[in-house]
């Protein structure tokens, strides 16, 4: 599988006669095969020689590395345009078997492959893990070996015919080495001298940086099975003043019960909402208390969006919210508490309702629907028509029976997760986010020669062609 | 004069001057010798953008939060930071077709916000709960000024492909000598084997024995080119300047990509406990990324240089416009910003 790709730490023009294009020459022989032997131990070899001579190959093959980038990408492009996680009944009437949409995507089809949760089918996350042996084999296989080669400081070029292949070269009569080193120096090259020979160098840390990009990807890609292995997650609607313990969990990993928390809970004091005057919503917040056995407080905080409560690897976060109840009293009776409960709205905004008897028989009632938590409910009569509306520490008359509005209690709903690979995955973030910048940076290298009394001067860089042409015109012009 | 008759006033001239410095632009490409055409487009540009920034600032002071919460003020930071890179570009290339290309999207994106948006959809809105953090600066600014140095590095491999149309190219080694010669003293090659140079006039040849080295020559390079070798320096093609410039700008962009889709996983894992739910816009920021990866990747493929990387690079324009307009079109997800959570 002799593939001829240069990958970024590879001259794909090399002007030395080193065999600088391919580090490894040759690194694994043809093992001989053993003239006796267990059928076992011969199989064992050719399943190494098959690793060594071509999988690995295959795997390190920067062309299959690009044909895999933009396959994920063109099968993540389906999750975003067929809708994820919905219902049978939702894709059977979205997408008919007849007519089918384009002729072929019908709701069995889409069922059969899995459109209907691209990111978790088996053929999805086979592809991310053939990326990530790809991603394995190039770091280890190419890039590391590779960086030996840049590292050398004696990378000197000997004779006049090398220059020749350079994209930029040049030679001049009656110079000497010493003439260019404060050029190059100016430049903040790092020069090599040995007799009449020349090597400098800057940039370097734009040959390294793409390797540490890999190896921070392959971080962030542990700590992403790490976290989808032992981490859960969990939602609980909790009414203001109740105490709960985490129990809703609705994904959690094969190893995530060391994790789930059984020996605290967490009591919510108050949930409530700010609205901005013009009545939109400006802020929710859970004031929560944790605790331990013994129902001792242990910690407390009033969380809102985008900022959590943690406790032992367990985060709350404000997530949800609902009414949950709806506290009355019915002319001197002591306050009652009747539960809420969301009506579909048609989608046109979430509504809270329910019914309360105004006669001591339940033979007669009225229904009350609320929309926020701003204290104010909508009073419908018997036959469905508004019979007024109705404002906390106000009453009204209805059916003959004053009916008073104390208080509507709110739930929060909060997303509690653990995620132990959060660590590494934030690791790699921050290793990938300096080295992507980094990688930036082109490396730049000059060779000088003298032979006879003329200086002949070459130069290459990686990435920044352009800026380097100047460089290196601007050093000519100088020399002469 | 108020802050709002100012922002009215502000994103018209916006546009009306980017109009202007498209045309001077064009006008550029079409007569390459007229004088100072280039310096007028550079000042238009220059005026656009000082006027953009200092629309953003007004509404800055007006709404009391950095303005990135609704699609007209992203569409007005996007339009700043093409006007930004697009300097950039133009200092790294020194070529006046950078400006043809960035004009008109600029001029198209402010066209887009000032005249076409509705009212409703332009005025400054209370941010909604999930936004009020300060990554949303982070972040969305990240993205934004990403979104627009992808743009301008796609745009010049477009002008890279339509600059070579029809030609077969070969990158870096090859040269076809348009570029400038300039009074030479030494000798300059560009790989010395492919050098098939047109004959340079008469006029520019340097003139004989001046500190050259005419006489060593064939001891040196008697091998392939001897007959070839020109005296004069010769400079990276047209060609060869757009496409590593395009390179260099999309190499720009790519990092502020990574750490923009980074500062959102942070923030969407501090906020609501996921760094990725594969939710459409993330996806699409996933997809803007792994299509510039696999361009970037291209590049250092052996025998893929020059239109087929060009080509990605052009793509990578329609994925950032799905990516920033077209995901919201979908009206799913988090970056829709009209619910919480």
């Amino acid at each position: 599988m002799g593939f001829s790709i240069s990958v970024v730490l590879m001259p794909s023009k090399s002007p030395s006669a080193a065999p600088a294009s391919s580090p490894h020459p040759n690194p694994h022989p043809p093992t001989p095969a053993p003239a006796k032997g267990t059928r076992l131990s011969r199989v064992g070899l050719g399943l190494r020689h098959y690793l060594k001579r071509e999988l690995l190959p295959l795997l390190a093959d920067l062309r299959l590395a690009i044909a895999l980038l933009l396959a994920i990408a063109l099968f993540s492009t389906l999750g975003t345009v067929i809708e994820q996680g919905e219902s049978l009944a939702f894709y059977q009437s979205n997408y008919p078997a007849d007519p089918a949409l384009f002729g072929f995507l019908s709701w069995r089809v889409i069922l059969l492959i899995g459109l209907d949760h691209v990111y978790r089918t088996w053929w999805f996350l086979a592809l991310l893990i053939l990326f990530g042996a790809s991603l394995t084999t190039c770091t280890f296989k190419r890039q590391i070996p590779a960086l030996r080669w840049f590292s050398r400081t004696w990378n000197f070029y000997t004779t006049p015919r090398q220059f020749e292949k350079f994209a930029l070269s040049a030679e001049f009569a009656d110079r000497s080495l010493e003439s260019v080193v404060p050029l190059l120096e100016k430049r903040r090259y790092r020069v090599f001298q040995r007799d009449n020979l020349l090597y400098a160098h800057k940039g370097l840390v734009g040959r390294i940086a793409p390797v540490v990009v890999h190896a921070s990807m392959l971080l962030i890609l542990v700590g992403a099975i790490i976290g989808s292995m032992t981490g859960f997650f969990a939602q609980e609607m909790v009414p203001s003043g109740e105490t709960f313990r985490v129990q809703n969990v609705f994904d959690a990993g094969p190893w995530a019960e060391r994790q789930i928390p059984k020996d605290w809970s967490v009591h919510v004091n108050r949930f409530w909402i700010d609205y901005t005057p013009e009545g939109g919503i400006d802020q929710f917040y859970s004031d929560l208390s944790v605790l331990d056995d013994q129902g001792a407080e242990v910690k407390r905080k009033t969380i809102h969006v985008n900022e959590p409560l943690r406790y032992k690897g367990v985060t709350l976060y404000q997530a949800d919210w609902a009414i949950a109840a709806i506290r009355i009293h019915l002319n001197n009776s002591p306050v009652l508490q009747l539960p809420m409960a969301q009506i579909n709205a048609g989608g046109s905004g979430r509504l809270w309702g329910t019914w309360i008897p105004t006669k001591p028989d339940l033979s007669e009632g009225v229904s009350v629907i609320a929309k926020d938590l701003q204290g104010t409910v909508i009073i419908y009569d018997q036959q469905g028509q508004i019979a007024g509306t109705l404002r906390q520490g106000m009453g009204a008359d209805v059916n003959g029976v004053q009916l008073g509005l104390d208080e509507l209690v709110g739930s929060t709903g909060l997303q509690i997760k653990a995620d132990p690979g959060i660590p590494l995955v934030y690791a790699g973030f921050g290793l990938l986010m300096l080295s992507v910048m980094l990688s930036y940076f082109s490396h730049s290298q000059v060779w000088g020669l003298v032979e006879g009394d003329t200086l002949f001067m070459g130069g290459k860089t990686n990435r920044a062609q352009v800026a380097f042409e100047r460089e290196m015109v601007a050093m000519f012009d100088q020399l002469v | 004069m108020d802050l709002v008759t100012l922002q009215g006033w502000l994103d018209n001239a916006s546009f009306g001057v980017l109009f202007a410095t498209m045309l001077v632009y064009w006008g550029c490409v079409a007569f390459p010798t007229a004088p100072y055409v280039q310096t007028v487009g550079s000042t238009g540009m220059a005026i656009a953008n000082l006027s953009i920034a200092a629309l953003l600032g007004a509404r800055w002071i007006d709404a009391g939060y950095f303005p990135l919460s609704n699609l007209y003020e992203s569409l007005f930071f996007i339009a700043w930071g093409i006007t930004a890179v697009h300097f950039i570009a133009e200092s790294m290339s020194r070529s006046r077709l950078v400006g043809a290309f960035t004009a008109p999207t600029a001029m198209a994106i402010t066209a887009f916000a000032a005249l076409s948006l509705p009212d409703a959809m332009q005025h400054a809105e209370p941010l909604v709960p999930a936004l009020k953090s300060n990554w949303l600066m982070m972040h969305v600014s990240v993205m934004l000024l990403s979104y627009a140095c992808l743009m301008v590095g796609a745009l010049l491999a477009i002008a890279f492909l339509i600059v070579t149309w029809g030609q077969t190219v070969e990158l870096r080694g090859s040269s076809v000598g348009t570029g400038a010669y300039r009074d030479a003293k030494y000798r300059l090659r560009r790989n010395g084997a492919a050098v098939t140079l047109p004959v340079a006039p008469a006029s520019l040849a340097p003139s004989g024995g001046t500190a050259v080295l005419p006489t060593t020559a064939p001891s040196v390079t008697a091998s392939s080119t001897s007959g070839a070798v020109t005296l004069s320096p010769q400079r990276l093609t047209l060609a060869d300047t757009l496409d590593n410039i395009s390179y260099r700008i999309i190499g720009l962009g790519f990092p502020l990509l990574t750490v923009g889709i980074i500062a959102g996983a942070v923030w969407a894992n501090e906020a609501w406990g996921s760094y990725w739910s594969w939710d459409p816009k993330e996806t699409w920021a996933l997809i803007t990324w792994l299509v510039f990866a696999a361009y970037l990747h291209a590049r250092i493929t052996k025998g893929w240089q020059g239109r087929r990387p060009a080509l990605l690079a052009a793509s990578g324009f329609a994925v950032v416009w799905i990516c920033y307009l077209g995901v919201n079109l979908l009206g799913k997800g988090l970056h829709s910003y009209g619910w919480f959570l």
